[in-house]
């Protein structure tokens, strides 16, 4: 989805980037957000202090809420699709491949 | 600290439902889930499987709170800690040693909401909630009579084999929700009553397919663009294959 904001936008937007260098996605305030997911899912108290205030000092308070909120969604959301063990649809898969590849998602299936 | 209303109403929602009597778990057995989950974030042999490479090569025993049997304390525990490394061969197992595939969706979906609601109010700054008080009541035990082969290891109610019996959970109930099928719809719709507590809640975190696909307007303080990167963010925190 993220490609695809970048196409309804047209704007470039690097996938790679989300987990690798958060300067270079060209989203906005990118680097503020991702250490505040870092540190939200990490669980780590100082670290989420300081993220939180550095959201709020860059986006305002109601973007930490609705950053916060897609954040806790997708830690639940994650949960329900490893659980359940369900594959990628087959189009979203061919739409994906390329960065899948850059990433080396496909590794993650490894459980038993 | 002022949380959006509807999403403040959705969460409230959510919590107090998870002590309602479900279709598979009483109302004091969803909050024992509750409860438990929390708890297996400080469970030793949960923190050692997580660090070795094979979660099996870990042995012992789970910390637990006495409430729930042990599959069940075993599927919480690893949900909560390492659902990245699940694999079907461990969920057959916990079906082997007694769940049931409609319990085992129940708990999950009650496991993802108390890890939604728990890190969204720890990452905006919040107190924890306290648990959901238990309603008595007996579960309703109705299963999807459409339900077959899902697309992932458990069964699902699928849009095209829905019966008449069986609740629109992808269309029109309770409301035009447009959930339109995708693999991560189906995952809890063995059990409706918790495929539509889910949505109803992830929808006001994150944003609704409509809403998603939306790209002229922003429904929310952060972007189209900030909230898929925070999506894939964390689903690579996760490793989260889908």
């Amino acid at each position: 989805m993220l490609r695809a904001s970048g196409q309804a936008t047209d704007r470039q937007f690097s996938l790679s980037g989300v987990l690798a260098d958060a300067a270079t996605t060209g989203v906005d305030a990118a680097a503020e957000l991702i250490a505040f997911a870092d540190a939200a899912i990490a669980a780590d108290p100082a670290a989420l202090d300081h993220a939180r205030t550095r959201v709020v000092s860059v986006l305002g308070e109601a973007a930490m809420i609705d950053a916060a909120a897609v954040i806790a969604g997708f830690n639940g959301i994650t949960r329900i699709a490893d659980a359940t063990g369900i594959p990628l649809e087959p189009q979203k898969a061919e739409q994906t491949a390329d960065f899948r590849a850059e990433l080396n998602l496909d590794r993650l299936r490894t459980g038993g | 600290m002022q949380v959006r209303s509807d999403l403040a109403i959705a969460q409230q929602r959510a919590w107090a439902a998870i002590g309602e009597p479900g279709t598979w778990w009483s109302g004091a057995d969803r909050v024992a889930i509750v409860a438990e989950t929390r708890h297996a974030a400080t469970c030793a042999l949960c923190a050692a499987r997580r660090q070795a490479i094979s979660y099996a090569s870990v042995g012992g025993e789970h910390q637990v709170l006495g409430v729930l049997a042990p599959v069940a304390v075993e599927a919480v525990h690893r949900i909560r800690t390492d659902a990245g490394r699940l694999g079907e061969s461990w969920y057959r197992r916990l079906l082997a040693q007694g769940l049931s595939e409609e319990q085992y969706i129940e708990l999950l979906s009650v496991v993802a909401m108390v890890v939604a609601v728990d890190t969204f109010r720890h990452a905006a700054g919040l107190e924890p909630w306290p648990l959901p008080a238990a309603v008595a009541g007996e579960p309703t035990r109705v299963r999807p009579q459409g339900a077959g082969p899902g697309p992932g290891w458990t069964c699902a109610l699928a849009p095209e084999d829905r019966t008449d019996a069986d609740p629109d959970l992808y269309r029109d109930n309770p409301g035009p929700r447009e959930r339109y099928g995708a693999n991560i719809h189906r995952a809890l719709s063995l059990v409706p009553r918790s495929m539509i507590h889910w949505w109803d809640m992830l929808e006001c975190m994150y944003q609704s397919s409509a809403q998603m696909r939306d790209f002229g307007r922003e429904y929310r303080a952060v972007t189209h663009p900030q909230i898929e990167m925070l999506a894939a963010r964390v689903a690579a925190l996760n490793q989260c294959h889908y």
